[in-house]
């Protein structure tokens, strides 16, 4: 059976990047470098899988004048359907081969056996956990990832923990000098789960969100996650084994005890740090933090370099005067995700943890850095 | 079986077993006899790697008729007096047991005739059979001859090794006496072959003569004196370092020693300058007064005990450091034709000399090929690698990186091919020692301590650079019989995405192998070493131009940018002048 279709270039070329951005990067395997196209029942469905993470996406804006399959090396499928100046393409299966013609040009590729493609999972209806929007989810990967480790020892903190109780989710990441907890709400009568998730496959979500209202059914078992985006135009399905090994017990690392609570407003804090952090260097990468009732006074000082001196109003200041120094890129990083005016930061002692928290659905934790 | 009391000879042959070891032993007591008693001259003649036949020959004082049978006798001796005379020994021997050691285990004939006397006199002393005195033709002096070694003790025979390698013990042996002795003409002859001939000079002619030629313009004086105690000796430059420690002779008052701690302090004053595996070319003659070092302490007294030996490591240390200083940091006082390479051959004409006078009278360039192999032993292992004052690289040179591992560029000399890492890793160590004395560095606190397992001695260890390892940052405290808990690290580590476990692991490790040697000093350019290994940008990283441009430039900025801080070179250069030669343009 020979596959033959016409499909829009534009709608093809996203859902090829999205798709090629699961294939494994290097390995001896060259299937796992593979997209596999199946055209049937008028639609196409993309596949690829690394072996650990897998992506499904189903495409509709073509016609089928043939179904069939090919799997073929998802860099040059990707790059060519991307390069194509026509809105249309035409592509021909013939053997393993795929024949792409598009305007003036003709490519053909060699392929392998779509038969040797791994089985990807289809997702099971029966163990779904909850559902949330896709755009409150992608939201809250944004808070979460970037703390995550990355190439740690401990596994399990270079992925991110989801955690729901209830209708309450959070995904939480760290990478042992901060803790970045994201929490939304969602649907669900499940018993509450607790599973750690590669940051590849959650890296993935933004990409998928395409239609922040479109639901996201989640299922867990028990070594693997699966993710519905009922998204209309564009309906995916991403799968994930889970990182094993045990999170460390983030509850406990969120201190409860501050005494000082300072209101910035997010921006002015944001620049005040940016410019703090300008006469920082990997050797002395710090900011002594001085609070005090009606001014925080930023400092930074690199040796050879120079110091810098800035000055930010908090909006609020609860407690008494205190000096604590963190690393700027640390403080930046929250302030970036964060997307409310205001935050909070409450601080316990100088050599203690400061926590930063945005509304009710971000929590941010930080080790100082000791000069 | 009953309680005897041993017979004489029975005795002599245990105490043999301390003394007379192997030729090379029997070597060292009488030629240090014939120093004690004053020769000129010493002949060392040996057959068989001086199994079959050992005699020393001097021009000393020699012994009257009557004193050759108390020479041979045990604990008989002209040197010491009283139990009070051991406090302050000042001649090599005292013991008074080894001619009566190896009367005991060889055929022993001693030959020996005083100035004063018409004639000489000889004594043998066949495997402990004292046989009478007889009169002799012989020179002033003495000669004491040894023959079949072991021959009726075979135990003992079984542990000499072949001819060949106990030859080369007997040349060691004298040519440590002899460096401790330049004031004495030493000979040594194997099998008819001389092997050392080494005229009466001063100290560091005899240096040079005993350790090889190419030593000549490699040395650094060392003259450091405290508290009464005086260290002299003349050391080698990074470059004359060497695979084992046999070019080290260590002299505690004439006589050549043995000792680690004072081996460990030539180490430490060399540590950055070569590689860890590599040991310095090194003489060092130690004045100690006699009352403030005890050699009694083992027969062979190639061991002794210093009653301060804190003091001793710190006068060694800290004079060869001040020497290396003033040799590395006022490069103009070095001679321009003596800072080139200290290698073979091959390499010596890749990487020759930059002095013009001295490169042009060397060899015709058609007897030389450029021998890649060695090129890319040299640029590999950079093991003979010269070593170059620091060299200011005029601005906006081309540089070039090849193979994502070395750069190229020049300077007013030539070519200089650059090893990136380990430039930047020196760089990135000079900045972290001066960052250090600017105060602590910033110390990241960890959300969790992160558990590292770690031996007792390395916990131990750990306690006693405690406050060293809270200067830069690290915050470990023990949290089991083997394992540590890390509350801080420095922030520079998580900065350039160290792995923590990792790098505590290394660390406790290198602490633990350190031990109680480690002062606080060592103990911190090890660390810092450590960290500046992990921040340096390694082989494989490709660099934009412009960080290619600043590490060059930082190579001028740096103190010892010669060589990375594990002592491996950083910069190799191919003058110009040899590249006109190689391309026959002179």
């Amino acid at each position: 059976m020979s596959l033959k279709m016409m499909c829009d270039q534009g709608a093809l070329a996203d859902a090829l990047n999205t798709v090629s951005a699961v294939v494994a990067t290097r390995t001896p395997t060259p299937v796992l470098t593979c997209i596999k196209m199946s055209a049937s029942n008028g639609r196409l469905e993309l596949s690829a899988t690394d072996g650990e993470i897998s992506l499904q996406l189903a495409l509709d804006r073509l016609e089928i004048d043939s179904d069939g399959e090919v799997l073929v090396p998802a860099d040059k499928i990707t790059q060519i359907i991307r390069e194509c100046i026509d809105p249309t393409v035409t592509l021909e299966s013939e053997g393993h081969a795929l024949h792409i013609n598009s305007g003036d040009s003709h490519f053909k590729i060699y392929g392998f056996d779509p038969a040797e493609a791994p089985p990807l999972e289809p997702f099971d209806d029966s163990s779904v956990d909850c559902t949330i929007p896709a755009g409150r989810l992608a939201s809250m990967v944004a808070r979460s990832l970037f703390a995550a480790a990355v190439e740690h020892t401990r596994y399990a903190i270079n992925g991110v923990l989801l955690d729901r109780e209830g209708k309450r989710m959070r995904l939480v990441a760290t990478d042992g000098r901060r803790l970045a907890m994201a929490s939304g709400d969602c649907q669900s009568d499940a018993d509450p789960t607790r599973c750690v998730i590669p940051g590849k496959a959650l890296s993935l979500i933004r990409r998928l969100a395409s239609d922040p209202e479109a639901p996201v059914q989640i299922s867990v078992a028990e070594s693997r996650i699966m993710l519905r985006f009922g998204d209309a135009d564009c309906p995916a399905t991403l799968g994930s084994s889970l990182v094993e090994g045990r999170f460390p017990p983030f509850e406990d690392v969120i201190p409860r005890d501050h005494d000082k609570k300072v209101v910035f407003n997010r921006e002015l804090l944001r620049s005040a740090i940016r410019r703090a952090s300008l006469l920082t260097n990997e050797e002395s990468r710090s900011v002594r933090m001085k609070f005090e009732s009606s001014r925080v006074t930023l400092t930074s000082h690199a040796p050879e370099m120079g110091e810098a001196v800035v000055h930010v109003e908090p909006k609020d200041y609860s407690g008494e005067e205190m000096e604590i120094g963190f690393n700027p890129n640390y403080i930046a990083d929250a302030l970036k995700v964060a997307d409310d005016e205001e935050i909070t930061f409450e601080l316990k002692a100088a050599n203690k943890p400061g926590v930063i928290r945005c509304g009710r659905d971000f929590t941010y934790v930080l080790m100082p850095v000791n000069v | 079986m009953p309680i005897r009391r041993l017979a004489e000879h029975v005795i002599n042959q245990i105490a043999a077993g301390e003394v007379v070891e192997r030729p090379a032993s029997v070597a060292k007591e009488v030629i240090e006899n014939a120093i004690d008693a004053g020769a000129t001259r010493i002949d060392v003649r040996i057959e068989g790697g001086g199994i079959d036949l050992l005699e020393v020959l001097d021009d000393g004082g020699g012994m009257p008729a009557h004193e050759l049978p108390l020479a041979v006798a045990p604990h008989a001796t002209s040197k010491v007096d009283s139990a009070e005379d051991l406090q302050h020994i000042a001649t090599m021997g005292f013991r008074g047991e080894a001619l009566a050691s190896i009367g005991s285990v060889a055929r022993l004939e001693i030959r020996s005739r005083i100035a004063s006397d018409d004639s000489g006199s000889m004594i043998v002393v066949d495997h402990g059979a004292v046989e009478e005195v007889q009169p002799v033709a012989c020179p002033t002096g003495t000669r004491v001859t040894m023959r079949g070694l072991f021959a009726r003790v075979p135990a003992r025979r079984r542990f000499l090794k072949r001819p060949q390698a106990e030859t080369s013990r007997v040349r060691r042996v004298v040519r440590d006496l002899a460096v401790a002795n330049p004031e004495v003409a030493f000979r040594l002859v194997s099998q008819e072959r001389t092997m050392l001939d080494l005229p009466a000079t001063n100290q560091r002619g005899r240096f040079i003569a005993a350790m090889g030629s190419e030593l000549t313009d490699e040395l650094l004086e060392v003259d450091q004196e405290r508290e009464g105690i005086r260290v002299l000796g003349l050391v080698g430059s990074p470059a004359t370092a060497r695979p084992t420690s046999a070019h080290q002779v260590i002299c505690l008052n004439g006589r050549p020693l043995i000792d680690r701690s004072i081996r460990h302090a030539i180490k430490e004053a060399y540590r950055g300058l070569i590689e860890s595996s590599r040991h310095p070319t090194v003489a060092l003659l130690l004045e100690v007064p006699p009352d403030r070092v005890d050699v009694n302490v083992h027969p062979a007294k190639t061991e002794v005990r210093f009653r301060d030996d804190r003091l001793v490591y710190s006068i060694v240390r800290r004079g060869i450091e001040a020497a290396l200083a003033k040799a590395d940091l006022t490069p103009a006082m070095r001679p321009t034709g003596g800072d080139g390479p200290w290698a073979p051959p091959a390499e010596r004409a890749l990487f020759g000399p930059r002095d013009r006078t001295s490169t042009q009278s060397k060899s015709s360039p058609s007897t030389q090929r450029f021998d890649v192999p060695a090129a890319r032993a040299a640029m590999g292992t950079g093991t003979q690698a010269p070593e170059y004052p620091v060299e200011v690289i005029e601005a906006a040179q081309p540089v070039v990186q090849i193979h994502q591992t070395f750069l190229v560029t020049q300077d007013a000399e030539g070519l200089l091919i650059i090893d990136q890492h380990a430039l930047h890793e020196r760089v990135m160590f000079e900045k972290l020692m001066d960052r250090l004395d600017a105060g602590p560095l910033p110390s990241q606190r960890l959300l969790m301590p992160e558990m590292v397992e770690a031996s007792s001695e390395a916990i131990e260890a750990v306690d006693s650079i405690g406050p060293l390892i809270e200067r830069l940052g690290f915050d470990l405290t023990a949290a089991g019989p083997d394992v540590v808990a890390v509350h801080a690290v420095p922030s520079l580590l998580t900065e350039r995405r160290v792995s923590i476990g990792g790098f505590v692991s290394d660390l406790l490790e290198r602490a633990g192998e350190l031990g109680s040697m480690t002062d606080t000093e060592t103990a911190a350019r090890e660390v810092l070493d450590m960290m500046a290994c992990k921040a340096a940008i390694k082989a494989g990283d490709a660099l934009t131009h412009r960080e290619m441009a600043d590490l060059v430039s930082m190579r001028e900025r740096v103190e010892r940018s010669s060589n990375c801080p594990h002592g491996r070179p950083t910069t190799l250069r191919l003058s110009i002048d040899e590249l006109e030669r190689r391309f026959g343009r002179r």
